[in-house]
C-alpha cells in the first residue's frame, strides 16, 4: 500500500508491516491483557496481504486483509509515524 | 489598440484571494475573457462562495485594474460563485454524493444556541445564493423543525425519505420522522445508526453545503459523524463564560483529533442591548471565546448579541436573518456566514492523503 501525503511525501507499506501493527483491540489486547498479536509468532500468508482500503472520515483507514481481518482503524498519524523510507528513519534515530 | 487577454490576465494576478493565499488568476476565478476589437474586456469572476466576504472588493479591483490598461474603452465584470467540491475530490463521496461541503455545528455544551447558529447559518448561506441543506443530528432534543417551522412527516419516494422544504433549505430532522411530544428512547449505537440513516437513506440531491446541527457532547453522534462522511470543517459555537469555552475547547480538540479541520469559534449571547435603558450588558461575560480561538490557534468567526428577536422567530418558526434582515443579530449571522464560506473554501483547497493498493 503507497500513501501519497498532504505535503507531497510518499510512504509505502507492506502488509506483513500493517497486519503486525493493527491497532485493534483484539490484536493488542484490552484492559492490561495481552492481545492475539503479542501470543503469536508467526501468522497465516492470507493474513498478510490487504484485500480492501476504506476511508474512515478523514483521519483514519480500515484496512481488509484477505483473512477477513478488518477491525483495525489506522489513523493517519499512526500510518505517517511509521513511515519507513530512509528520510523518516533517520529523523526518528536523531529525535 | 485594444491589449491582448494575457495582459488582461497579467493585471488580474495582482489580485491576491487573502484566504486562500494565492491570486484569482493561478485560482482559476477568471473565466470567458474576452476582448474586443473596439477595447471592450468582459469576464467571469467565478468565487468559491456566492457569501464571499471579499466579492464587492474583488469586483472593484478587477474593474479598477484592467480599466487603466491602455487601450481598455469598457469594462464587464459577471460575479458568479461555484462552490468547489471539498478536499479536490476527483470523485464525489459515496455518502453524499451530490454534497460538495458538509459543516457541522458543534459546542460539546448544551444550550449555547447551536441549533440558532446552524438554522441561521444554513440561511444566510442560502440567502447568498447557495443551494442549503441543514441535518439535525440530534436525535433526542430535535430543534430544527420548530425553528424553522417545518412540521410534516417526510415522505418516502424509491425507499429514501424526501427532505422537507422551508425558507430555501432542505430540511430533515428526527422531530420530523417522530413528531409532538414522542421521545426517542435510544441507545447509543441506534443514535449512530440513525444519524447514518438520515445521510445515506435520505435523498438530499445537489447541494452546495449542508449543515450539520450536532447534539452536545463528544461522543456518539459527532463520532459517526466523523467517521461516516469527510467533514470539511466544524464550527464551534460558545457562550462567553469559562464554563462554556472550556466544553467548547474539549469539544474543538475532538475534532481534530480527528482530523476534522476546526473553522473557527463562534461566540452567542456575547452581549444584550436592554430595551428599556439602552445600555450594554454582557450577562455571559464577553469576548471570552475570542480569546479561545487565539489560545488555540483557530480563527474566530464573529459574535452574536442576546436579542428577544432572535428568540422569538425561532419560536415562531423563521430564521432571524429571513425575518429581520436589518437586526444586529441577523447581520452579526450573515458575517459569520460568510466567515465560514471562506474558511470552508479554504478546505477544498486541501488534499487528503491518497491511497494506493498494489
Amino acid at each position: 500500500m503507497v500513501i501519497a501525503w498532504e505535503d507531497g511525501h510518499r510512504s509505502s507499506y507492506s502488509g506483513e508491516r500493517l497486519r503486525w501493527a493493527c491497532p485493534c483491540a483484539e490484536c493488542r489486547g484490552e484492559a492490561g491483557a495481552p492481545g492475539r498479536l503479542a501470543r503469536l509468532k508467526t501468522l497465516e500468508p492470507n493474513e498478510l496481504r490487504v484485500k480492501d482500503v476504506a476511508l474512515v472520515g478523514q483521519y483514519a483507514l480500515q484496512i481488509a486483509f484477505e483473512s477477513g481481518h478488518a477491525t483495525g482503524l489506522y489513523t493517519f498519524s499512526l500510518l505517517r509515524a511509521m513511515c519507513d523510507c530512509p528520510e523518516c528513519r533517520a529523523r526518528r534515530s536523531t529525535a | 489598440m485594444s491589449p491582448t487577454p494575457q495582459q488582461v490576465l497579467d493585471v488580474l494576478s495582482h489580485i491576491q484571494d487573502p484566504d486562500l493565499g494565492r491570486d484569482v488568476v493561478s485560482l482559476g476565478m477568471i473565466k470567458e475573457l474576452d476582448v474586443s476589437p473596439q477595447g471592450k474586456v468582459s469576464f467571469t469572476f467565478e468565487l468559491t462562495t456566492p457569501a464571499c466576504p471579499v466579492r464587492d472588493r474583488f469586483k472593484t479591483q478587477a474593474q479598477d485594474l484592467v480599466g487603466d490598461i491602455p487601450g481598455v474603452s469598457e469594462v464587464e465584470v459577471r460575479m458568479t460563485a461555484n462552490v468547489r467540491q471539498a478536499f479536490m475530490r476527483p470523485k464525489p463521496s459515496e455518502v453524499l454524493p451530490g454534497v460538495k461541503q458538509t459543516i457541522a455545528v458543534a459546542s460539546g455544551k448544551g444550550g449555547v444556541g447551536k441549533s440558532t447558529v446552524a438554522v441561521n447559518l444554513a440561511a444566510a448561506l442560502s440567502k447568498a445564493g447557495a443551494t442549503v441543506g441543514l441535518l439535525d443530528a440530534d436525535i433526542y432534543g430535535p430543534s430544527v423543525p420548530a425553528m424553522t417551522g417545518s412540521h410534516s412527516v417526510p415522505e418516502q419516494v424509491n425507499g429514501q425519505l424526501k427532505p422537507l422544504e422551508a425558507h430555501g433549505l432542505k430540511l430533515m430532522s428526527f422531530g420530523h420522522i417522530y413528531p409532538g411530544d414522542q421521545p426517542t428512547i435510544y441507545r447509543g449505537p441506534m443514535v449512530g445508526k440513525a444519524i447514518e440513516a438520515m445521510m445515506t437513506q435520505v435523498d438530499w440531491g445537489q447541494l452546495d453545503y449542508l449543515v450539520i446541527d450536532l447534539p452536545p457532547g463528544t461522543g456518539d453522534a459527532s463520532l459517526t459523524l466523523a467517521q461516516a462522511v469527510p467533514l470539511t470543517g466544524v464550527a464551534i459555537v460558545c457562550t462567553p463564560q469559562d464554563v462554556a469555552t472550556d466544553i467548547a475547547v474539549k469539544a474543538l480538540q475532538m475534532f481534530r483529533k480527528l482530523n476534522v479541520t476546526p473553522l473557527g469559534l463562534i461566540e452567542n449571547m456575547s452581549w444584550y442591548i436592554c430595551p428599556s435603558c439602552g445600555h450594554r450588558h454582557e450577562i455571559f461575560s464577553h469576548g471570552g471565546a475570542e480569546a479561545a480561538a487565539q489560545r488555540l490557534g483557530v480563527p474566530f468567526l464573529g459574535a452574536v448579541p442576546l436579542e428577544e428577536s432572535i428568540r422569538e422567530d425561532a419560536d415562531a418558526g423563521t430564521p432571524v436573518v429571513i425575518s429581520r434582515p436589518e437586526s444586529a443579530g441577523a447581520r452579526a449571522f450573515v458575517e459569520i456566514a460568510s466567515q465560514v464560506a471562506a474558511r470552508t473554501s479554504i478546505q477544498s483547497f486541501r488534499q487528503l492523503p491518497v491511497i494506493n493498493v498494489r
